[in-house]
C-alpha cells in the first residue's frame, strides 16, 4: 500500500478543492492511503461532505500553513508546524511515501530539501515542469514535454545537468509511458560546442551514455515544437524559459480577446476556430497532468499548480501513486549508479593508460 | 397421503416464489429475544451490482459460491446472533432467489430467524409494476409484521445507501415509537405511490404494532461511498459506515459487542485481503472525526482488546505484528487528530417523511436519466 501525504492547506483553492481531489483519489486508487495534513477541525468538516473511502483517507493535524505569497524561508521559520513542514516530516519519518502539494512552491521545495535526503549519486534536486508541444510522445500520446530544472536551484554544473537528464528521462519513461524519451540540453545552438562550459561538458558526458536517448542540444524555439521529450537546463535558465512561455501563451489569449472585440471578420474567424481551440485546450489541459515533480530525493514530491482544482489535485495524487508503483526513485538511483560505475571504469582505464 | 397431496400446491407455490412461508411467531412459553437485528442483503451484506441490466442478469444467475459478502459482515452477523439475539433479513431480492441466498448464508455459517423476500412474481401476475421498484410499501409492512409477531425490547437495523433504507428505517423507528401519526403515514404511503391495498395493510399493521422506542441504532453501509454528511439529518441514531469494522466499533460503544467480537470482525476484514491494519486504524480515526465514537471509547477498546488478545483472541495469527504494536498504531491515529473536538451530530428533529420520499424519488429518477442505475 502506498501512503501519499497531501498538504491539504496549500493552494489558491485550498482546502476545499484539495480535499475534494484527495477524496476522489481515494476512490480511484485501491491500494493507496491518502494522508491529509492540515487543520483537523476544518478537514473533519469538509471530508464528510464528499464522496470518499473513510478507510483510505486519514487526517494529520497541522495547526498552521504557509500562505501562497509568503517568503518561504521566513514562513517556515515562523511556522514550524505549517502543514507543508509537517507533511514533509511525515515522509521523512517513513510515515508516508510521497508528497503532493499545491501550495507555495518555494516553501514546499525548501521543506523537502531540509528534511529529505538526496538519492545516491544525485548532487542536486530538480523541479520539473510540463509544457504543451506540437509533437506528441509515448504510449499515451502525451502532448507535454518535461523541462528541468525550473527553479529548485539557480546554477548547475555539468554533473548536475547529467543528473537532471537521468531524472527527467526516468520520469518521462514512467509517467508518459515513453520507452525511450528523447533527452536534449537547452543551449544557444544545436552544435556540441555551443553554450557555456557546463553545457559543453554535460554534452560530452551525455553523448557517451547508452542509458539515455540523448539527441544533443536544442534551442529555445524547439521547446514548443516538441523536438525533445525532456529538456535539460539549469534552474535559472529553466525558470526564465518557463515564465516566458507562460507569458507568450497569456499574450496570445489576450490578443485573441482583443481581436474578438475589434472586427466582425476576426470574430467570425475565431468562432470558426472555436471547436479546434476547445480541442487544443482539452489536449493541453495542464490539470490532467497533475503537477510538476521535484526529482532527486528518496521520495517523490509532486508540486501541483497553485490554482489546482479537485481534478488537478486528484491527478497529482495519481502521478505520485504511479511514481511509487513504478519505483521512480529506485530507477533514478540505479541509472545514476550505472553512470557512476562507467565513469569510474573510464577513469580507471585512463589512469592505466597514463601509468603504462 | 391426502394431506401430503393437498399441501403440494402450497409447496410448489413456495418453490417458484409465488407463496411466502408464514412469518415466524413466538412459540407458547418462548421468551422474547433481547435484541433484534434487521439486515438488508444486497449492498448491505452481499456485494451486489444491479446498476445495469447486465449486472441484474449476472446477479440472478450467480450461484451461492459466486456471491460475495462484504468483509467483516459475516463475522459481525455471527457475533450479533449470540446471546439469543434475533436476526431478521428483509431483502428486496425476489422470492425466486431464496434458495441461492439461503445457500449463501449457510455457506458463510450465518444463522437467521426470519428471511423475507419480495414477491415480485405475484406483483407481475397482478400487473402491479409500480410495486416492482417500490421499497417503502414493501419493506415497512414486512418489518412491522415481524415486530408485531416478536417485539424485542431493542432493535438495530442495517441497510445501505443505494435505496431508501435510511428513510424506511427512520420511519419504522419513529412509527413504532409513536412519533409518526397514522395520518402522516398515510401521506407518506401516498407519496411513495403505494397501491391502495398495500397502504391499507401497512396502516393496519401500524395500528397493531405495540408502541416502543425500540430502535436504538441504524447503520447505513456506504456502498456507493455517498458523502456521510447527507445522513446527518437523520440524527445520531443513524450511523453511515464505510465498512463493518466501523459498525463493530459503534456497537462496542453501545455495549452490544465485546472487544473480542470486534477483533473477530477485524480479523475477517484482514483475511479478505481488501483491508490492511492501516485501513482499520484509519477507520477508527474516521468514526471519531465524524463524532460517531468517543476517543475514550476507542482507547478503552484498545485496552480491552489487549486483554482479549492475551487470552487467545489472536492465537495462531503469526501473520500479525505483536498486539501492542497494533494498539499503538491505532492510538497514533487518534493522536494525529491533535486536540480537535469532533463535530457533534445534532439530535434528530422531527423528519418530514413526505419531503424525504419526494426527494428520494427525484434522486432516483435523476440517476436513471443519467444511466447510473
Amino acid at each position: 500500500m502506498h501512503r501519499i501525504v497531501v498538504d491539504a492547506m496549500g493552494g489558491d483553492h485550498a482546502p476545499d478543492e484539495v480535499v475534494r481531489g484527495a477524496a476522489e483519489a481515494s476512490l480511484a486508487l485501491s491500494n493507496a492511503e491518502i494522508i491529509l495534513v492540515g487543520d483537523a477541525a476544518v478537514l473533519g468538516r469538509l471530508l464528510p461532505r464528499m464522496r470518499h473511502d473513510g478507510a483510505r483517507v486519514r487526517v494529520h493535524h497541522a495547526p498552521a500553513f504557509v500562505e501562497m505569497d509568503e517568503k518561504p524561508a521566513e514562513a517556515l521559520a515562523a511556522k514550524p508546524e505549517a502543514s507543508i513542514a509537517v507533511a514533509a516530516d511525515l515522509v521523512a519519518r517513513g510515515e508516508g511515501d510521497a508528497l503532493v502539494s499545491a501550495g507555495n512552491t518555494g516553501a514546499s521545495v525548501l521543506a523537502c530539501a531540509r528534511r529529505w535526503t538526496l538519492l545516491t549519486g544525485v548532487r542536486r534536486a530538480a523541479l520539473a515542469a510540463v509544457y504543451p508541444t506540437e509533437l506528441r510522445r509515448g504510449e499515451k500520446d502525451d502532448p507535454f514535454s518535461l523541462i528541468l530544472d525550473v527553479g529548485a536551484t539557480i546554477d548547475a554544473t555539468a554533473d548536475d545537468l547529467v543528473g537532471f537528464a537521468v531524472m527527467g528521462s526516468a520520469y518521462a519513461k514512467l509517467i508518459s509511458q515513453n520507452r525511450r524519451p528523447r533527452v536534449a540540453l537547452l543551449s544557444n545552438g544545436t552544435e556540441a560546442g555551443k553554450g557555456p562550459p557546463e553545457v559543453i561538458e554535460a554534452h560530452a558526458a551525455l553523448v557517451e551514455t547508452t542509458e539515455l536517448n540523448f539527441i544533443g542540444n536544442i534551442e529555445g524555439l524547439d521547446i514548443p515544437r516538441g523536438v525533445a521529450d525532456v529538456v535539460v537546463t539549469s534552474g535559472f535558465v529553466g525558470n526564465v524559459v518557463l515564465k516566458m512561455l507562460e507569458g507568450v501563451s497569456e499574450t496570445v489569449v489576450r490578443l485573441a480577446r482583443y481581436a474578438h472585440k475589434e472586427r466582425l471578420a476576426w470574430r467570425l474567424g475565431l468562432v470558426a476556430l472555436s471547436s479546434a481551440i476547445d480541442q487544443l485546450k482539452e489536449v493541453t489541459d495542464w490539470q490532467q497532468y497533475g503537477g510538476a515533480p521535484l526529482l532527486g530525493f528518496t521520495h517523490p514530491f509532486i508540486k501541483a499548480h497553485g490554482r489546482s482544482n479537485a481534478r488537478a489535485v486528484q491527478n497529482a495524487v495519481k502521478v505520485a501513486h504511479k511514481a511509487l508503483a513504478g519505483n521512480l526513485c529506485g530507477n533514478i538511483a540505479r541509472t545514476m549508479a550505472e553512470l557512476d560505475e562507467r565513469a569510474q571504469r573510464r577513469a580507471g582505464s585512463h589512469s592505466d593508460v597514463v601509468g603504462a | 397421503m391426502f394431506r401430503r397431496i393437498s399441501k403440494l400446491p402450497v409447496r410448489i407455490g413456495e418453490r417458484i416464489g409465488l407463496f411466502e412461508p408464514a412469518a415466524p411467531t413466538l412459540a407458547p412459553g418462548e421468551k422474547l429475544p433481547k435484541h433484534t437485528f434487521r439486515w438488508d442483503l444486497d449492498k448491505t451484506y452481499l456485494r451486489t451490482e444491479f446498476d445495469s441490466l447486465k449486472d441484474l442478469a449476472k446477479s440472478a444467475i450467480e450461484t451461492a459460491a459466486d456471491k460475495q459478502a462484504y468483509p467483516g459482515a459475516t463475522a459481525l452477523l455471527r457475533a450479533l446472533r449470540q446471546d439469543g439475539n434475533r436476526i431478521c433479513i428483509v431483502s428486496g431480492s425476489p422470492t425466486q432467489m431464496r434458495q441461492v441466498l439461503a445457500a449463501k448464508l449457510a455457506l458463510d455459517g450465518v444463522e437467521y430467524d426470519e428471511f423475507v423476500l419480495k414477491n415480485n412474481l405475484k406483483n407481475i401476475l397482478r400487473g402491479r409494476f409500480r410495486a416492482l421498484r417500490a421499497q417503502i410499501p414493501y419493506k415497512l409492512p414486512a418489518m412491522l409484521q415481524s415486530r408485531i409477531n416478536i417485539p424485542a425490547p431493542s432493535e438495530t437495523l442495517f441497510g445501505d445507501d443505494a435505496e431508501a433504507d435510511a428513510i424506511i428505517y427512520c420511519l419504522y423507528a419513529d412509527l413504532i415509537a409513536g412519533a409518526v401519526s397514522l395520518h402522516d403515514l398515510e401521506r407518506v404511503l401516498t407519496a411513495s405511490r403505494a397501491y391502495e391495498d398495500d397502504a391499507q395493510r401497512c396502516l393496519d399493521l401500524a395500528r397493531r404494532v405495540p408502541p416502543a422506542s425500540a430502535v436504538t441504532r441504524m447503520f447505513i453501509h456506504l456502498d456507493r461511498r455517498s458523502p456521510p454528511m447527507g445522513f446527518r439529518r437523520f440524527g445520531p441514531r443513524l450511523v453511515p459506515v464505510f465498512n463493518y469494522f466501523q459498525a463493530a466499533l459503534v456497537l462496542y460503544e453501545d455495549n452490544v459487542l465485546t472487544a473480542r467480537q470486534v477483533i473477530f470482525v477485524a480479523l475477517e476484514m484482514l483475511d479478505s485481503g481488501q483491508y490492511a491494519l492501516g485501513h482499520l486504524a484509519t477507520s477508527v480515526q474516521d468514526v471519531i472525526r465524524r463524532g460517531r465514537m468517543a476517543r475514550e471509547s476507542a482507547l478503552r477498546l484498545t485496552e480491552e482488546a489487549a486483554d482479549a488478545a492475551q487470552s487467545g483472541a489472536l492465537s495462531g495469527r503469526t501473520d500479525l505484528p505483536p498486539f501492542e504494536q497494533i494498539a499503538e498504531s491505532f492510538r497514533e491515529r487518534v493522536r494525529e487528530l491533535g486536540g480537535t473536538v469532533a463535530a457533534e451530530v445534532a439530535p434528530v428533529e422531527p423528519l418530514d417523511y413526505v419531503r424525504l420520499v419526494d426527494e428520494e424519488h427525484e434522486h432516483r429518477h435523476r440517476r436513471r436519466r443519467q444511466g447510473i442505475g
